[in-house]
């Protein structure tokens, strides 16, 4: 039941839109009720062959070696797949956005970082073949000291869980080991402030669980090519990730996509287009790839846990003058899509209010932990929760209604947000008012005769004077771009060549280089936590061209940050 | 390793294929055996049934009922009978488990299931192996080392009818409803003589491995008025002697802390 109020706002508005505004029913319902909704599962091909993997029962382990000699004479069995049989055996999503440094194997080789991830493949008449296969594979594991909290994670010493991110912290903009955000001065405002409120918040991984597991089923095509039936919920996405992986130009991968069987997010990370094309590739017969249930709650990826500290500074009259963040996302073992989560939540810190200071460090942390990866509005749920309980927390101990804390501190329009864009069609106050009269909840006269289009804009539309600082910087690397290496007039820094560390040799396409030549800034004003003192050694200097300190500053950053130059 | 499948007209014969093969798993409703067979479990190849009428009767006998070990939880429900046992397996799964799923079977299911076997505990059932004649085994003694009997076969269970239908209590606590699978389970029989509980038993499943017995709260119930003064010593002791387990659906600090908040519900008649 839909209940429109169109009281509110009503000259903004024709109200002679066909769609919107107005309840649609949805196109694929009347398939779903009728049991007719095509799944990429029922799409059946004679011949089809099996893929499992054989998984990591350990944290974190290296893997000494593996043994496929009694599980290639198992019946049934057609080919088992290692990590050296995947052409480009390295790559993070987002590279296709140009963000971030290729980080996780499709199929590990040497290291496992998380329970669950797979170290081979087995390719088989039949899923029970494949299994009893998986089961004859013998791993000889080196248990490694496994790291299951954010901030045990970035301490000096703790176990280096991700190779190509030493400290643990994924690097933002080739410059900090944190996602920053600086918007006035948090620490002149506290000492001002009546009051100074600080809170823990903690939220624990969620599973998508749908209810189709992540699956895709590819076969060879006419021309040399391969179809490919999957359960994506990026269809364009998984099919350049696996033209990335196995080197296969994307015009002979031919996606079809379709009914996706419950995604919420879990079904980006396009793990298993990429295997059943290579299966597919190896033995030239069609090949089914799918997570069981077991597999979908353990190695399919969730969303990521976080922890938020948030500091505010009030008055006694209910203003808040402050509101400082510490934040870690729990990315996992690999980057998958939190670094873009932080992204995308700073941007929309401190929430829906105007606070004239506003300070956050946002950290991408590696644990020891499945890769969390998108579901449902990631990057801003979990603060949201953090900053509303705060918010609660703070009403009560200034004995302060908690609707009126809220509309006293609204954002309206007109006023800049801490990310340096004008607030406009903010409405928060009004749905504030709905919620209070639906819930019976009174309200005094000045908080009801409060609008988001009134008192808004002047002295609080300007961006204060803002303290910035370089804490958290990392040395090592350069942002560079290989969405732009073909652009003409390329003289802006780019990765030509990968790092001296483990993953150089695989490394032939990245985003951001580590590099020696990187510009020299002022010192931090704190000593760099980074590199942990248990890191292995910087990635030594690598051959790379001279320019002048002018060209490597002007660097584009990717898209999804919002940020064109800096 | 194809799975293989026998059947047998009698349970006595596939008692014997059981035993002769190490690798063999007997199959009663196959709503845990089977998810086994999919995962592509190793430790069996083979699965034994028996398709013997005798299995899925019902007999009302003195002042017992004696139920067949093939009897679904759907049959519970429906059979005129074993009305005080149908509330405990209307719980049991959905309607598709509770159409597979039989009591014999639950008696082998460990944490989190095994619903229906606490209140099998509660009201002291006896069971009858298949190749054992004689009384058969008390239940308590079945669940106390239930691995002993991993290779037997239940023929029939014999569980005592309570002759006050309000002295048998049961609460199964999950945190998704009507399906969700228990977090912990509480049943008790508390007949009364002369307004004072006689005889109290007291089981919970999920509070450890298999269903077991809360003897403290028991004590602490017998001769006693079922009054508030009561019921609060009951609660007091409802984890003593009990170590609860850790799992995906809560610690055990979490099932120490409401067991003893359920056990209360129970007990007052309070309904959540």
């Amino acid at each position: 039941m839909i209940e429109f109020r169109k009281d509110y706002f009503a000259d903004e508005r024709d109200d002679d839109l066909n769609e919107i505004g107005k309840p649609t029913q949805r196109q694929d319902a009347l398939g779903h009720v009728t049991g007719r909704s095509p799944y990429f599962d029922d799409h059946l091909f004679d011949g089809l062959l099996h893929i499992r993997c054989v998984r990591s029962p350990h944290h974190h382990a290296r893997v000494r070696r593996v043994d496929i000699s009694e599980a290639e004479r198992m019946p049934g069995v057609v080919r088992i797949v290692l990590g050296k049989d995947v052409p480009h055996n390295l790559n993070t999503l987002l590279s296709l956005l140009d963000f971030g440094l290729d980080d996780e194997p499709l199929i590990s080789d040497k290291k496992v970082s998380y329970k669950g991830e797979p170290v081979a493949a087995v390719i088989a008449e039949s899923e029970r073949q494949a299994r009893d296969a998986v089961a004859k594979v013998r791993v000889d594991w080196e248990e490694l000291p496994a790291v299951l909290d954010v901030e045990d994670a970035i301490k000096p010493g703790a176990p280096v869980v991700n190779e190509v991110y030493p400290g643990n912290r994924f690097v933002y903009h080739g410059k900090y080991d944190h996602q920053k955000l600086r918007f006035g001065d948090v620490e002149a405002a506290f000492a001002k402030a009546d009051r100074v409120i600080e809170g823990r918040y903690q939220m624990s991984p969620i599973e998508q669980a749908p209810t189709e597991t992540c699956g895709a089923i590819a076969a060879p095509e006419t021309n040399d090519r391969y179809v490919v039936y999957t359960s994506t919920q990026a269809l364009f996405f998984s099919l350049d990730t696996t033209s990335k992986l196995l080197k296969v130009p994307s015009n002979r991968l031919h996606f079809i996509g379709g009914t996706v069987g419950g995604g919420f997010g879990g079904k980006v990370d396009s793990l298993h287009e990429p295997m059943a094309v290579l299966g597919t590739m190896l033995t030239g017969r069609p090949c089914k790839y799918t997570f069981d249930r077991a597999e979908e709650m353990q190695v399919g990826a969730p969303r990521g846990a976080e922890r938020w500290y948030l500091k505010d500074g009030v008055m006694n009259d209910g203003r808040i003058v402050a509101r400082k963040f510490i934040g870690y996302f729990d990315s996992g073992a690999y980057t998958r899509l939190s670094s873009y989560a932080i992204i995308k939540g700073v941007g929309h810190l401190p929430g829906p209010y105007t606070i004239p200071n506003v300070y956050a460090d946002v950290y991408c942390v590696f644990t020891n932990r499945t890769p969390a990866t998108a579901m449902r509005g990631f990057g801003i749920t979990g603060v949201d929760f953090a900053i509303e309980s705060h918010m609660d927390k703070i009403a009560h101990e200034l004995g302060i209604d908690p609707i009126e804390f809220r509309i006293i501190n609204a954002y309206r329009d007109g006023d800049m947000k801490a990310h340096r864009r004008l607030a406009k069609n903010t409405a928060l106050i009004e749905c504030c008012h709905v919620a209070a009269e639906k819930a019976g909840w009174s309200l005094s006269p000045a908080a009801r005769q409060a609008s988001s289009l009134r008192d808004g804009g002047g002295a609080r539309a300007e961006i204060p004077h803002t303290v910035t600082d370089e804490h958290g910087r990392v040395e090592g690397y350069t942002a560079g771009s290989y969405a732009q290496k073909k652009r003409p007039g390329g003289s802006r820094p780019q990765g030509t060549s990968g790092p001296a560390g483990p993953v150089a040799a695989q490394r032939d396409s990245i985003a951001v280089t580590p590099s020696a030549s990187s510009p020299s800034f002022d010192a931090p004003p704190r000593p760099a936590p980074q590199p942990a003192a248990s890191s292995p050694p910087r990635p030594a200097a690598v051959s790379q061209p001279e320019r002048p300190a002018e060209q490597r500053r002007v660097t584009r950053f990717s898209s999804i940050s919002g940020l064109r130059r800096r | 390793m194809p799975v293989k499948v026998e059947s047998f007209d009698s349970l006595d014969g596939a008692a014997r294929a059981l035993s002769a093969a190490r690798s063999a798993r007997f199959l009663g409703g196959g709503t845990l055996l089977m998810r086994a067979v999919n995962d592509g479990d190793q430790s069996f190849d083979t699965l034994v049934r028996a398709v013997d009428p005798a299995s899925r009767q019902v007999r009302s006998e003195g002042d017992g009922v004696t139920i067949g070990a093939g009897v679904t939880m759907a049959e519970v429900v429906a059979h005129r009978d074993l009305s005080f046992l149908a509330p405990v397996a209307r719980v049991v799964g959905g309607p598709a488990v509770r159409n597979m799923a039989t009591v014999g079977g639950n008696l082998f299911a460990s944490s989190p299931y095994g619903d229906f076997t606490a209140a099998l505990l509660a009201l002291g059932a006896r069971l009858e192996l298949v190749g054992q004649g004689g009384r058969g085994i008390e239940i308590d003694e079945f669940l106390r080392d239930r691995e002993r009997y991993v290779g037997s076969i239940v023929r029939t269970i014999s569980v005592p009818r309570p002759r006050d239908p309000g002295a048998f209590r049961f609460a199964k606590v999950s945190r998704i409803k009507p399906k969700g699978i228990a977090l912990l389970t509480i049943a008790a029989y508390l007949p009364q003589s002369a307004g004072r509980i006689r005889g109290a038993r007291v089981a919970y499943s999920s509070m450890g491995p298999r269903p077991l017995r809360a003897t403290a709260v028991e004590r602490a119930l017998d001769g006693q008025y079922l009054d508030a003064a009561t019921i609060e010593q009951a609660a007091a002791v409802a984890c003593d002697g009990i170590e609860p387990h850790t799992d995906g659906l809560a610690s055990a600090w979490y099932r120490r802390e409401v067991a003893a908040v359920h056990l209360k519900r129970l007990l007052t008649g309070e309904r959540r």
